[in-house]
């Protein structure tokens, strides 16, 4: 790590949004686009059809839409933000995934984390795991 | 759902594109002709279905779906190479490769819930099933 503190600026440690951090931003926005679109969709359509499970949706995608961004973005605030929004990604998708297991009469209608995202290939189930991982490896050192 | 030969051509094109980029990815080679013009062949192909869509809409074809929806995902994934592209090019590492990789897999996933859409087969309630024939 050639990343010395002489360097003044607040740079967060490298490679957080650099290399493979980029690929894990494209498949976060890729989920930000199609849960938002499926959201909006729902909800403009058929909103009265089921709508807890609709805003669930909504909800999911501001969860992506969030990570994403915080992903994205250099600095320890960012790393931190985008902690927090994997955190409730994580814990969307178990108690959803959970709840669409044990009582299918709670959530007749699909979301993106319904059977712990079986319907996109267990991604969202994978996802925020991933993305914990590659914050804590890419954490800011505590020492300044 | 129903497999239309579009589908299948998408598949082609787009598992080409992702193989051929992840592939690359692999062995550690930064975009270089090949895997960009796999993902602009992607991108062509994107278009022609959509103008081909257009005609056979235009020449009486029924869209079983909501029109709209249709056509956003042809503009969504129409966009993808773009954005997949702009995203690969502003840092070219062999990562980059990756990144263009994913774009040929979703739009294969995206050509799904197009035929779908277009044969009336699914409802909106209905989960996309990735390898589940439905």
């Amino acid at each position: 790590m050639k990343n010395n503190s002489t360097t003044a600026a607040p740079s967060s440690p490298a490679g957080r949004t650099t290399g493979a951090g980029r690929l894990l931003i494209t498949v976060y926005g890729i989920f930000a686009i199609s849960a938002t679109a499926r959201a909006g969709y729902q909800i403009a359509t058929h909103f009265t059809d089921a709508p807890v499970a609709y805003l669930l949706s909504a909800f999911a995608a501001v969860v992506y839409i969030a990570a994403t961004v915080s992903l994205a973005k250099p600095g320890q605030k960012w790393a931190i933000a985008a902690a927090v929004a994997i955190c409730i990604e994580l814990v969307g998708v178990l108690v959803v995934g959970s709840l669409s297991l044990f009582d299918q009469q709670a959530f007749p209608h699909a979301t993106v984390w319904s059977m712990f995202g079986r319907g996109y290939g267990f991604i969202p189930l994978l996802l925020p795991i991933i993305g914990l991982w590659w914050l804590y490896r890419h954490r800011e050192r505590a020492n300044r | 759902m129903t497999i239309d030969g579009w589908f299948i051509a998408s598949i082609v094109v787009g598992m080409a594109s992702t193989i051929i980029c992840f592939v690359a990815a692999v062995m550690k080679k930064k975009p270089n002709d090949l895997t960009l013009i796999s993902l602009a062949v992607v991108e062509i192909f994107i278009i022609v279905y959509a103008v081909a869509s257009l005609i056979r809409v235009l020449a009486g074809a029924n869209i079983n779906g909501e029109p709209w929806e249709f056509w956003g995902y042809i503009l969504t994934a129409a966009l993808l190479p773009v954005g997949g592209f702009y995203w690969a090019m502003t840092e070219r590492t062999f990562w980059s490769n990756y990144v263009m990789g994913a774009v040929g897999v979703t739009v294969v996933v995206m050509m799904a819930r197009m035929a779908q859409i277009w044969y009336g087969v699914s409802t909106a309630a209905q989960p996309l099933q990735l390898g589940i024939g439905s």
